[in-house]
Parts: C-alpha cells; structure tokens; sequence
C-alpha cells in the first residue's frame, strides 16, 4: 500500500518536468529519428512536396563521409584533455578559495567575470592574443626591413629562411620575451618551428586553452557551492588527527565533494563532445586555419549540415554522436558508481 | 561557356517572343512556369498586411520609413510590418528558413541569390515574369528601361532562365590605391594582373614590385576577398567555375590552376597578400601605410581612408580605381549586395502588394538616391540622375573620375593638399585642384559610387543554386591555403575544395 | 578559537560549538604531552603556513590575472574607434574614447521595453524553472519508484544530442501548434526543463544524510514539508547556483527568441542589443565589433551585478545547517 502510494506520488512530484521534457525534448527525438531514417530530408524540401523514401542512406553518408575521423579524432582529443584539465583546475582553485582569509570575494568574482560575458566577444580577444598580423617568410641573409627575423632555418637549397611580422600578438611577444621562437598558433600558413610540418599542434593547444578558460568559471562555481555545503566537522576531525594538507585533500574533500566533481566531469564530458562554438570562436564557420576544417568537430559536421538544409544526414550524425555519448556516460556513471560518496 | 550562351540565347529568343506576342494577353501568354497574376489583379479596396524581412540597419530605417509612407498614399490599403532579424544576412536567412520550414515567412525579403536557390526548395519563391509584365502591376516601359540591365540580371541565375528577384541596392569590388605614394614614385595605377615583358608599368605586378624595392617590410597589395578574386578571375578569363545546372562544380581545371599558382608565386615573392593570410583586415594595413593597394568592397570606401594625425589633416590621399582586369574586351567586375525576393504563403493579394512595394523601393528615384547615399551602395536603377541629392554626393568628387583611373594615364600632375611636400608637376592635362572643403572621405564615397556607375555594364554574378555558397566558401579556402602553403599541392587543394563541395548538396 | 586561527589547516573558518571545544580539548592534551616543544612546532606550523599562503595567493591572482585579462580587453575594445580596433598592433589604452559605440548599441529601438521584457522572462522562467527542478530533483534522489534510474539515464540522455536539431521541431510546436508566436510564453515554456539543473539538484540531495529524512518522518513531517524546510535550505549554494544560470541563460538567449519575436513588446534585449546596426554602415560584411562589444559589456552588467547581490549568499553556504540543525 505505502509503496504505492509513494509510486504515485514520485510521478506526481516529475510531472511537470515529464510534460514539458515530453513536448519539448522527447517528441523532437523522436523527429529526429524519424528524419534520420529519411533519406536526404529537407525541410524545406518537404514543404515543397518532396518526399523522401526510408532507409538508411543519411548514416552511410555520414560514415562515408571523408573527414568523418578527422571530426571523431578532434572531438576525443580535446574532450580527454579538456575535461580532466579543467576539472582539476577548477578543484583546485575552489579549494585554495575555500581556504584563503583576505581577497576571497574579489577573486571569486574575477573568477566568475568570463561567465557572464559573452563567448564571441571572449573568442575574439583570444584570436587576438594569438594572432600573427603579416607573417611573412624572407631570406634571412638577403633580408633588408627593418623586423626582426626569428625562426631562421636552412632549406634544401643551403638558404637560410626566416619570418617576419607586422605583429606577433601578445602571446608570441612573450615567448619572444624569454628568448624563445613565435610559434605559428592560430594563422593560415606553414609551421615555423618545423618546416615541412602542419600547425595541428599548436592549433590544438589554443583549443585546450581556450575551452578550459571558457569552461572554469562555471565548474569553480558549482564545486565551489559543493565546498560550501562540506559539513565541517570532518575537517576539524582530519585536524585533530594532524592529517597534512594533502592528506585531507585527497581523503576528505574529494570524497565529500564526489557528487559534484562527478556532476562536473559527467557534464564536462557531454559538453566536450559537443564542442563546436569555441572552435568556430577562435578558427571561424571553416574550423580551421586557412578554413581547411582541420578542427571540425561532429557537431561541427551537424552544423554544417543544418546550415545547408541537410537535416537527414545533420538527424543521422546526431543519433551517432548520441550513440557515442551515450557509452561514454555509461562508463563515466559506472564508474562514479564505485567512487562516489553520497 | 556554352551552356550559359545558350541558355542567354534560349532567353533573349524567348524575350523577343513576347515582346512579339505583347502582353497582358490571355494565360497562353505568360511565361511557362512563372507566377500568374490572378484574374482581378490587385484589389486596392480590401486592407492587405504583408512583412519585409531587411537587414538594412537602423540609420537606413529612417530613410526607409520616410519613403513608405510615401508608398502608403498611393496605396493606403497596404500595411507593412518592416523586421529586421537580428545576426545580419546569416541571421536573416536562418530566420527565413526556419519560417518556410513550417510553412511561414515573410512576404518580402531581403536575399542573396544563394538564399533563393535554398528557399525554393519549398517552391514558395514567386517568379516574377509575368508580374513585371503585367498591365496594372507590371513596370512602365521607363522604370524596366531605368535598371541597370547587370543587376537586373541577376534575378534570372537560377537555371531556369525565370526571374526570381529584383536588385535592390548593389555594391562591387574596386581597387584603392595610396595616390600620394604612386605620385612619389611616379606609378601608374595597374589595370591587369600579370606583367607582359619587362617594363608592362600598367601592370599589378610591375607595381607591385616597385613598391617592394622602396618599402621592403610592405606588402603592396591586400585583397579583401579571396573568393572574390577567384570567381572574378574565372569570370574574366571565361574559365569554368559553378554552373546552377548539371554537374555544378567546375572550377577544378588547368586554367584555374594556373591563375592560382600566378598568384601564389607574387605572394611567395611578397607582393600581395590577403585578408585571411594577413590576420588582419586589409583596409587597417593600408590605413596603417603598410600596404599601398587594396582591393575591397565600393561599400566600404569611407574604411579605406586613413585616420587624420593631430592638426587634422590626413597622412596621405587615397585614390579608387577599377580592379584588374585580365581581358580588356571583357572586363568583369563581380555584383554584390541584396536583392529582395517575394515568398508566397498562398495568399495572392499579398503576392501583388508584395511585389508592389518591392517595384515601388527598388524604382523610386529619390528612395535609391538617399538610401545609396547613406549606405554606400550604389543604386539600382540610372534615374538617379534626376535625384539633387545624389548629384550633390557625386559632385563631392570635383574631378572628373576618368583622370584616375584610366588606362595608362599619367596622373602624379595633381597637387596633393594633404601631404605638405607634395610635388607638383606641370600637366597638359587642365587640373581642377580638389576641394579642401570636401572630406576625404566624403569625397572617395563619391569616387566609389561614380565608379561603380560607371562600370554598369561590366557586372556579373555567378550561377545561383544550392551549394553555390559553398562553391563560394571553398574557392576562398583554397585560395588562402594554397597561397598561405597550409596545402603545397595544388592538385590536393582543387580537389579537397570540390570533395568539400560535393559533400555539402 | 585562537588557537584555531593559527591553525595550518587553512581550510577551516567556521567552527561549530561541538568541534571548537573538542579541539581546544586535543590541543591541551597535546600540550600536555610535550610541553616544550610547543613553541617550536607552533612557530614551524605559522612558517608553512605563510609559505603554503603564499603559494596559493600567487596561484590564485595568476589566474585571477589571465581570466580577467580577455575581460579587460573587452571593456576597452568598447570604447575603442573601429579604425583603432583594427589596428595590426593592438593598443592596450584606447587613444580615443569612443563612447559612441555605447550609443550604437544602444540605439536600438525602445531598449527600456527589451529591459523589461527580460527581466520578466528572467525572473519568471528561473522561478518556475526552480520549482520544476526542486520537485524533479527530490523524486530521483529520495523517493523510491519503478523505472527511477532508468529513467534518471533517459534524461541524462536526452542532454546529449545537440539542441539546434530541436529547433525546426519545436518552432513547430510553439508557432504552428500552440499558436505562442510574439508570446512569453513563447520564450519561457519550452525551456523550463533542465536536466542539467536536476542532475545537478539531484547530486546535492542525496548528500544529505538519510537519517535527516527518517528523522522527518518519525516527527510526522510530510514528504513536501521535509523537501520545503530542510532539503531546499540545506541545498540553498546549488539552488543559487542554479538561479544565476538559469538567469543567464534567459539573458544571454539569443536564436530562440530572435525566432519566435518579432515584435519589441514580446523582444529581449539580446535581440535588441545584436541589431543590424553591428554591421559597419554600408558594408554588411564587416562587423563593428567595438559596438559589438559595447552591446556584451551592456549586457553584462545587469547579470554581474545580480551575482555580486548573490554571491554572499552562496559563500554563506550550509555552515549554519547540517546535523546540528
């Protein structure tokens, strides 16, 4: 009796949410299942009359198609090194915030400032941090201008090349300040540290960076929040039994804190799979430098082709991506599983 | 080539048809496939409300409003709800499509062709043919004979050979040039690209290199556009590029190749340079003097004039030109800027009122003066003439244009008032000395749109068609790619764009 | 509590009755127990933790310098000229104070109305949006129903697929179906739901010990009245959380109502901030970004200012709840 009671009311409490989820997340999956197995649906083709016959041809497509590993390698690659960076990143400052008397406020709010601006507005001062105006390479030996020439090698032919710029962008600059060589990040062009090489690494590294600035206001936050509700009592009891600082950080912060790095991490995952707007904030729609798309992600490829009307592959790429997703969380939860303490 | 001269035969034979036949006739008459103007045509007692989509931002709202109310005496009957969706062109388009998805939309809208092909995929875009031809609705024989024909034109690429949009306000490329320095070093403003024997001074490259040699770190020329110099040059050479029917893709070709490693050999020699493989725009390096030329939108001509110093005069003059041309014969100079497009939500009367109001914008003299004049387009139609106003912004230039621009003419003679040692040189040529009242960059606004004018016969537009800005996306890639050497191999670069096309349709 | 002060464990600030007197009890004994040599492991305990103060100050305001600078950058590209801002050596104090941008981004028609409709939208959709995710939240973490963690993985599930493939469908819904075109409800119905904020919500309840909830029950409290006086105080730093988020998101939104509005009495201020007047007069291609990032900075404020307000609330945090309570 109770537990049916108490069945009944479990639904009652999901309710709203159900309805809403029902309407306005489950029926367009539903959709969207339905398009995916539409071959070559279009919406506005639709609506003009065209009908589109059932099969599986949008998946074929989407495996088929060229760049399809280059979307799947980029994505995995700054997922695994996006989440765990920024997780523990965002740990450890919510900790050392946790723990410091004075500035605390101040810092907390400095650290908060990138979530309430905006994503274009940030991916353009990042671009430009990382922007080189006028690479040029020159003959170092014959050179005449007045630049600086850095990253001077000698080619096949016994020259010796060099490259100059208008401007090196402040990141550069202060490599330059500490002896070291300007590194092409985000510009179309060759690679000037390696000649022969393409600038995928260094493309790659701004990515990292990036996304995990943009990503650690928002994980600060909520372990921050999860610190807070940490019942002192087991600090002071970790003290009394003179436990380092270590020592409690692992064995005591972690643990209570579990649930929320778990929520951070299992989010972080979702959210680094799904990555998409960071890129074209730094590297433009092409998603690549010189546009070539050599940092395409899938949602990258969904985009693209929404924004030419393909839903069918854009459903079909989507339901892959969930599919890949899905395992991914799988394993995050059966993990978090054993390790988290509620 | 062909296929376009047939297709332009196909239209001119079918234009003298009608014409023959007349118009307003029965419904044998019209066109196969447009639009047919209802029995009754417009009724202009019943209240109909119709909504334009724009972009044209909110200082040009003024001068829009101004002018429909002036629409609204002649037809009362007709209320018109004006949005402009936020994120530009992009964001208009994404608005659009989403309406036409689920059977909406606005009845008027701003458009590129390459929205156009999209949006009748829902056979919503309505045909115009019959419209412009129509007794009550259709032009006068003034207001048809008013357009210039290039823009005209345009509405008719969609492979088809109907007329799907009307041109609305039209910008093109030119060439901006640092005329206080081509004075100091006595340079001629280059009209082809490629250097033809030793000393072709007319030539791109030749001034191109005679700039390096007197500012080594520059880079004498910024090009804006990468796509818009490969469509441009495929234009001009007659070399294959899109086409809206059959296979569509066409510009991976020898020819094409050729002309993409011409310019990959001036980069590589430090000549020119572009706005993605700059990392800047190309309007800040020439404002900055770091480039000499640059090749950029007539729109944008009051950005290609550099900031005054402290005492308030400018650091040096800009001079406008055409841009290079590889065929005197046919010179080509790619069309830019919105066109307006009618969609039909199945209601007629909306259609018509819709269509008037686009007649009523795009031929209303004194609407396309004021609204060229505030927004650095040029007008569509010529009886701008008759506009005081636009006469008075043309007259900002005080020179006649063809002294600047013209083939070989030698024009260091000007006394330039902005820089104090400027050199004058005796002329045969009587010089009238600009007007220091006039702004510099009033004055190069007036530059640009007399130029643009005067090259009304030169416009074109490529082939309309889903995937065509895609074509336009991945020619500009390869370009910088190739030439920026991100990909060495200019066969890998052709094909890696036309792969990325096909994959996009 | 001196004593505590001095503490290495630099973690604790706040401590309750019950653990301070404990402590003062184990520090006595330990002073017992060695007596002399107190002063000495004292005066080392204040050295490290200077020194691991220190470190962690300077860890702290590094970051605290590269999160800030982007944000700086923005604030004095807003008032920089476009011709500046395009500079190819970027200036780090504008030479002229363009304040002109703040008006172009302002410019936009009737922004007091896109100011109030927000705020609206805001605060209605983060209050309805806290009730929804409250009551969801408690079912999954205490209650016991057939098909509870199913369904909990359905819903994580459904974060996963990206949501611009959603649009068409529910443009559909909202406009075609349920007639909401130029309505709030338009803006706040469909986003009601996050399954974000109940996982979230979800991770913070089950925290809180079971013997609370039995403790409830022996007491005669009723399952609403427990959620109501002791789960939602004692999740109060996720709930405020959530509520800056959930205000952002409304204040930050920009493709969903830019479809479903088109009139400025239903319109954010998004919409209105983002105009076309972001494109340079005359060339459509080029972006003012200046007057773009005029518009952020705009934009910004208000939320920044509503988390400052709460921020003093999430420190506050559960130091006052807990067992004791």
């Amino acid at each position: 009796m109770v537990d049916s009671r108490q069945q009944w009311k479990a639904w009652l409490y999901l309710l709203p949410a159900l309805i809403l989820l029902a309407v306005f997340t489950v029926y367009p999956i539903i959709n969207t299942v339905k398009i995916a197995l539409l071959e070559g649906y279009q919406p506005l083709g639709a609506m003009g009359g065209e009908l589109y016959a059932f099969g599986f041809s949008n998946f074929s497509k989407v495996i088929h198609y060229k760049d399809f590993l280059t979307c799947l390698k980029n994505t995995v690659i700054l997922c695994v090194t996006t989440v765990p960076l920024s997780c523990f990143l965002a740990l450890i400052v919510a900790v050392c915030l946790n723990s410091i008397k004075y500035l605390g406020k101040v810092l907390q709010t400095i650290y908060f400032l990138p979530y309430v601006t905006n994503t274009i507005a940030i991916g353009m001062v990042f671009a430009m941090m990382f922007n080189i105006v006028g690479l040029t390479a020159v003959n170092a030996d014959t050179y005449q201008g007045a630049l600086q020439v850095y990253n001077i090698y000698t080619n096949s032919q016994g020259e010796h090349i060099g490259y100059v710029a208008q401007s090196w962008g402040i990141i550069n600059n202060i490599i330059q300040a500490f002896g070291g060589n300007p590194i092409n990040w985000i510009n179309a062009g060759v690679n000037i540290n390696r000649p022969g090489a393409n600038t995928y690494i260094a493309n790659i590294t701004v990515m990292i960076v990036y996304i995990v600035w943009n990503a650690l206001p928002f994980k600060i936050l909520i372990l921050l929040g999860g610190l807070q509700g940490v019942n002192k009592q087991y600090y002071d009891a970790a003290k009394i039994d003179g436990a380092s600082k270590w020592r409690v950080f692992w064995r005591i912060t972690c643990p209570l804190l579990s649930p929320m790095i778990a929520y951070v991490v299992i989010t972080g995952f979702i959210g680094g799979f799904k990555e998409y707007s960071s890129v074209v904030g730094i590297f433009g729609e092409d998603m690549g430098p010189a546009g070539n798309g050599s940092l395409m992600t899938i949602v990258g490829y969904i985009y693209k082709a929404i924004s030419s009307n393909n839903y069918g592959t854009a459903s079909a790429a989507s339901l892959i991506l969930f599919g890949i997703i899905l395992l991914v969380t799988l394993v995050n939860l059966y993990v978090s599983s054993k390790k988290v303490h509620y | 080539m062909k296929r376009k001269l047939i297709t332009v035969s196909m239209l001119l034979l079918a234009g003298t048809l009608f014409s023959l036949v007349g118009c307003g006739g029965s419904g044998e008459d019209k066109k196969n496939g447009a639009y047919v103007v209802p029995e009754g045509g417009f009724d202009t007692t019943k209240d109909v409300e119709i909504t334009f989509y724009s972009t044209m931002g909110d200082s040009l709202q003024s001068v829009y409003n101004a002018y429909i109310d002036e629409f609204n005496e002649i037809y009362p009957n007709i209320k018109v709800t004006h949005t402009q969706p936020t994120g530009g062109y992009d964001g208009l388009l994404e608005q659009v499509k989403t309406e036409l998805s689920v059977g909406e939309g606005p009845d008027l809208t701003y458009c590129y062709s390459d929205h156009v092909a999209l949006y009748n995929k829902t056979k919503s875009v309505v045909t115009l043919d019959n419209l412009m031809e129509d007794d009550d609705l259709g032009f006068t024989k003034e207001e048809y004979q008013s357009y210039i024909k290039g823009y005209l034109n345009e509405g008719r690429q969609f492979g088809d050979g109907l007329m799907y949009t009307l041109p609305f306000s039209k910008s093109t490329e030119v060439l901006y040039y640092n005329k206080t320095e081509f004075n100091r070093l006595k340079l001629q403003v280059p009209d082809h690209w490629f250097s033809e024997g030793n000393n072709d001074v007319t030539s791109m490259e030749y001034v191109c290199r005679e700039l390096k040699k007197a500012h080594g770190d520059s880079q004498p020329l910024g090009i804006d556009s990468e796509a818009n110099l490969f469509i441009q040059m495929t234009e001009q050479l007659q070399t294959p590029y899109t086409s809206a029917s059959g296979e569509h893709f066409l510009f991976d070709n020898a020819e094409n190749k050729a002309f993409v490693q011409k310019f990959k050999n001036l980069y590589d020699e430090g000549l020119l340079t572009t706005q993605k493989i700059l990392g800047s725009y190309t309007s800040s390096n020439f404002n900055d003097q770091k480039s000499y030329m640059s090749i950029g939108s007539s729109a944008g001509a009051t950005h290609q004039v550099p900031s005054k110093d402290e005492v308030g005069n400018y650091p040096f003059e800009v001079g406008i030109a055409e841009i290079p041309q590889a065929n005197k014969n046919n010179k080509k100079v790619i069309s830019q800027g919105p066109s307006v497009a009618i969609l039909n939500h199945g209601d007629d009367q909306k259609v018509m009122a819709a269509w008037l109001l686009a007649k009523f914008l795009t031929t209303n003299a004194n609407f396309q003066a004021e609204f060229s004049i505030a927004s650095g387009y040029v007008p569509v139609v010529t009886t701008v003439d008759s506009s005081s106003e636009y006469q008075k912004h043309l007259a900002k230039t005080e020179k006649q244009l063809a002294q600047y621009y013209t083939k070989g003419e030698e024009f260091w003679e000007f006394t330039d008032p902005y820089v104090e040692n400027a050199t004058p040189v005796a002329t045969t040529v009587p010089v009238t000395s600009p007007n220091p009242g006039v702004d510099q960059k009033d004055r190069i606004a007036a530059e640009s749109a007399k130029l643009c004018l005067a090259q009304k016969d030169n416009y074109f537009t490529s082939p309309a068609f889903i995937g065509s800005s895609e074509a336009r996306n991945q020619v500009n890639n390869l370009v910088v790619a190739y030439l920026s050497g991100t990909t060495t191999d200019i066969n890998v670069a052709f094909k890696d764009a036309i792969d990325k096309c096909n994959a996009s349709i | 509590m001196e004593n505590n002060q001095n503490n290495p464990q630099g973690e604790i600030r706040e401590y309750s009755a019950l653990t301070s007197s404990n402590n003062t009890l184990s520090e006595s004994l330990k002073r017992d127990a060695a007596t002399y040599d107190v002063k000495k492991v004292e005066r080392r305990a204040k050295a490290q933790k200077i020194i691991s103060n220190i470190i962690v100050y300077i860890f702290l305001i590094a970051l605290a310098v590269i999160v800030i600078f982007p944000f700086y950058w923005m604030l004095i590209s807003s008032v920089k000229t476009y011709d500046e801002y395009t500079q190819s050596n970027p200036t780090f104090w504008p030479q002229i104070f363009n304040w002109k941008n703040y008006a172009d981004a302002y410019s936009a028609a009737s922004l007091g109305t896109l100011f109030l409709n927000t705020v609206y939208v805001g605060i209605v959709s983060t209050l309805l949006s806290l009730i929804i995710t409250v009551l969801s939240a408690f079912a999954f973490a205490r209650l016991e129903f057939k098909g509870r963690d199913s369904m909990f993985a359905f819903l994580l599930a459904t974060m996963m697929i990206p949501g611009e493939l959603f649009t068409i469908t529910n443009y559909q819904t909202v406009v075609v179906f349920l007639h909401w075109k130029d309505t709030f409800s338009a803006l706040i119905i469909p986003f009601l739901v996050s399954v974000f904020y109940i996982y979230l919500l979800r991770q913070n309840f089950k925290q809180i010990p079971n013997e609370l909830y039995l403790a409830a029950k022996v007491d005669g409290k009723s399952d609403f009245e427990y959620l109501i006086k002791v789960m939602v105080p004692l999740a109060l730093p996720s709930l405020i959380s959530i509520t800056i988020l959930k205000m952002m998101g409304a204040w930050n939104s920009y493709i969903w109502p830019r479809l479903v509005t088109t009139d400025t009495t239903h319109q954010l201020i998004t919409n209105g901030l983002r105009g076309a007047s972001f494109y340079l007069d005359g060339d459509n291609t080029k972006v003012n970004y200046p007057a773009q990032m005029a518009a952020v900075v705009l934009v910004s404020i208000p939320l920044f200012i509503v988390f400052i307000c709460l921020r003093k609330y999430i420190m506050k945090g559960v130091s006052r709840s807990g067992i004791k309570g």
